[in-house]
């Protein structure tokens, strides 16, 4: 009697995942792989937006070659080993596309695994340069770089700013501290007194030691490389501690998790982004569909994943399939007509032009032009 | 009085406000670690929870339209430690009490258990992102010369007046009531005091309900200071108040108290005079050389075999 129901439930399971796999082979899936979780969850949830969004209007037009789209989520949490974890994942549930990641720590191992694998990878948000410097074939971006970015804030802090003394702050980490560093490179080539460059651990939430560094060497002028979270503590201890100084970040600490931590310390805060995509009147209907959701269209992430879907669809539609190698051959062939513009792909698979853009941050979480 | 002595002395300041954090946390550990010989490691999400709550009470009061702030915070006080012991009691009575009397790693991993059973518990219900408060308490004093001033705000000085406070308050305790000398009994020998009429039980699940209260203080003073909260700052504060009580001498309330205010001022020293990157490295590898010449800690009594 046992045997008869340990066989029966055997073969009913095998039943099952066929059934599974059956249902699978209509659909397109992409992976969707970024921080669903942990300090950075914000842009994890950009991602997913934009991404997601544009996977219901292509599938309303009627899908790719006849198959629907399908994301499906990863959560790397913006750690490096969660990222290999989370890559070996989608390999092993054969999954042949990623719009991801989001962090450059998490970004570049995970991308040596799809490029082993013959997984196309776009990130609609990793701004480090090494990540297209290991000459990976399936690696793509539809963001700007940090060389890029580093010497526009930099250039804007020597030709606007012109401050007397500049501390450049790092979170140690691969995004925070290529940024710090490129725009030190930068200044240095200037001329500009550089008085501290130091880097602070992640998680940390005290600094009144670096602070009162800060007031007795005189600073006027900070640059932070990193994320939201440790800026936004620094700039109300600042505040607090009453040190007189302008700060400038990176896209990364534009979002409301500033403004909740730092609050009035954040307005006027220098911050370099894309540009705003969502002024675009040609994104107008995308931007009334998220309005429509609740969701924010202005967010940095947002309009660059939807670009991440529509180039991959559109190569797809193009090569006529789902062949990732076909389709990265054509990738650099064409040009994209995506929601951030005319897009086209150099031999290294980042954009051939994006512009930085130099805004003011507001206490309230706007941002005007900076001039 | 030149600008370098009130430059140390800003250091000096901010080292011993970070320290006395350090050390509210840090009692909760070497407490339980002197009576059950056990390294609670849950013991950082209770000051986690003490945090959230904090922001949670502030903000309901708040709305509630209660605008007189040293009663909003008074109660939020209130709310966070009631909260964090009831929690504090809870772990001990789910997580350590079934298994009192095993080998000593079967707890600990009970512990670490519980530590991300909590984490995760607050991701889901309050969600995983930083969490932001206003400034409540702004204002402070200055003074030096006009080329460097040193500054000491209002929540710093409430900080130390309250770990001092709660400092001298658990030692009174301790030594002077009569739970107290119970706790040192239990902590001296469990099983004598057991033969002796002690209920070894509620001395503990008292122990674990002191440790949660401190770092309900600790979550309140920190929330309101620093102003930001995420489900994963229990682990780190809570390695850092470890470190604290290993260096000072864990099972010792006053080795806690040393170690967590050395540790605060050495991070504190080495990022103000030479580089905030090696912050953490200077502070541990102080412990290792500590505990390299004294393997007790500073003020740890050491372990007598008792024949």
């Amino acid at each position: 009697m046992k045997k008869k129901f340990k066989l029966a439930s055997l073969a009913a399971s095998v039943l099952l995942m066929g059934v599974s796999t059956f249902s699978a082979a209509d659909t397109i899936k992409i992976a969707l792989a970024g921080p669903v979780t942990g300090p950075a969850a914000q842009y994890g949830e950009m991602l997913l937006n934009g991404a997601n969004l544009a996977i219901e209007n292509i599938n309303k037009a009627g899908g790719v070659n006849g198959s629907m789209l399908e994301g499906v989520v990863y959560d790397d949490a913006c750690d490096p080993k969660q990222a290999v974890a989370v890559a070996n994942k989608i390999v092993n549930d054969e999954i042949q596309f990623v719009v991801g990641h989001l962090c450059s720590s998490s970004t570049q191992p995970a991308s040596d695994i799809y490029e082993d694998e013959g997984v196309l990878m776009v990130t609609p948000a990793s701004t480090s340069p090494a990540i297209t410097e290991a000459g990976h074939q399936m690696v793509f971006r539809t963001i700007g770089l940090d060389s890029l970015q580093g010497p526009k804030a930099a250039n804007y802090v020597t030709n606007s700013v012109k401050p007397k003394s500049i501390a450049i702050i790092h979170d140690k980490q691969q995004y925070g501290e290529g940024l710090a560093s490129s725009v030190k490179a930068t200044l240095e080539s200037k001329g500009s007194n550089i008085v501290m460059f130091e880097g602070i651990t992640v998680g940390d939430k005290d600094f009144s030691s670096l602070i009162a560094k800060m007031q007795k060497a005189k600073v006027d002028f900070v640059y932070y490389g990193g994320y939201h979270a440790e800026l936004g503590l620094i700039l109300r201890q600042a505040s607090e501690k009453g040190l007189k100084a302008q700060f400038m970040g990176p896209e990364g600490v534009a979002n409301d998790g500033l403004t909740a931590v730092a609050g009035d310390s954040a307005e006027g805060l220098l911050v370099t982004l894309p540009p705003s995509f969502d002024s675009n009147p040609l994104n107008k209907s995308l931007v009334d569909s998220l309005k429509a959701k609740n969701q924010d269209a202005s967010a940095v992430f947002v309009l660059t994943s939807y670009s991440a879907v529509q180039v991959m669809v559109d190569a797809m539609k193009a090569t006529g399939g789902t062949d990732t190698d076909a389709m990265q051959a054509m990738m650099r062939t064409t040009t994209f007509n995506t929601p951030t513009g005319q897009l086209q792909f150099n031999d290294k698979g980042d954009l051939t032009d994006f512009e930085f853009v130099v805004y003011n941050f507001h206490a309230d979480g706007s941002k005007t032009l900076a001039k | 009085m030149s600008e370098e002595f009130f430059y140390f002395l800003q250091q000096l300041l901010n080292g011993l406000t970070v320290g006395s954090t350090y050390a509210l946390i840090a009692i909760g550990y070497t407490m339980v670690y002197g009576i059950i010989g056990m390294i609670n490691f849950a013991h950082g999400e209770v000051y986690m929870i003490g945090t959230y709550v904090t922001f949670i009470a502030i903000t309901g009061l708040t709305m509630l339209g209660i605008e007189y702030m040293p009663l909003v915070i008074l109660c939020a006080l209130i709310i966070a430690i009631v909260a964090s012991c009831s929690f504090g009691w809870a772990i001990e009575r789910t997580a350590y009490r079934p298994l009192r009397g095993t080998n000593r790693l079967i707890p600990l991993i009970s512990a670490i258990g519980m530590s991300i059973f909590l984490q995760n518990y607050l991701v889901q219900a309050q969600g995983a992102r930083d969490i932001g408060l206003p400034p409540m308490i702004t204002g402070g004093w200055s003074f030096g010369p006009d080329s460097f001033q040193a500054s000491v705000s209002y929540m710093q000085l409430i900080i130390f007046i309250a770990t001092a406070v709660s400092m001298l308050a658990l030692t009174t305790f301790i030594s002077k009531s009569k739970m107290g000398r119970a706790c040192r009994a239990v902590a001296q020998d469990l099983q004598m005091a057991n033969l002796l009429g002690i209920n070894t039980n509620r001395v503990i699940s008292t122990t674990f309900v002191i440790g949660a209260a401190l770092a309900a203080l600790a979550g309140v003073l920190l929330g309101l200071y620093y102003g930001i909260a995420n489900p994963y700052i229990g682990f780190i504060a809570g390695l850092k108040a470890f470190t604290a009580a290993v260096l000072g001498g864990i099972g010792s309330i006053p080795g806690a108290m040393l170690g967590g205010l050395i540790l605060g001022v050495t991070e504190s020293f080495t990022a103000g005079y030479f580089s905030a990157e090696y912050k953490d490295v200077v502070a541990f590898s102080l412990l290792v050389l500590i505990l390299l010449f004294r393997p007790t800690g500073l003020l740890g009594k050491p372990e007598v075999e008792k024949i």
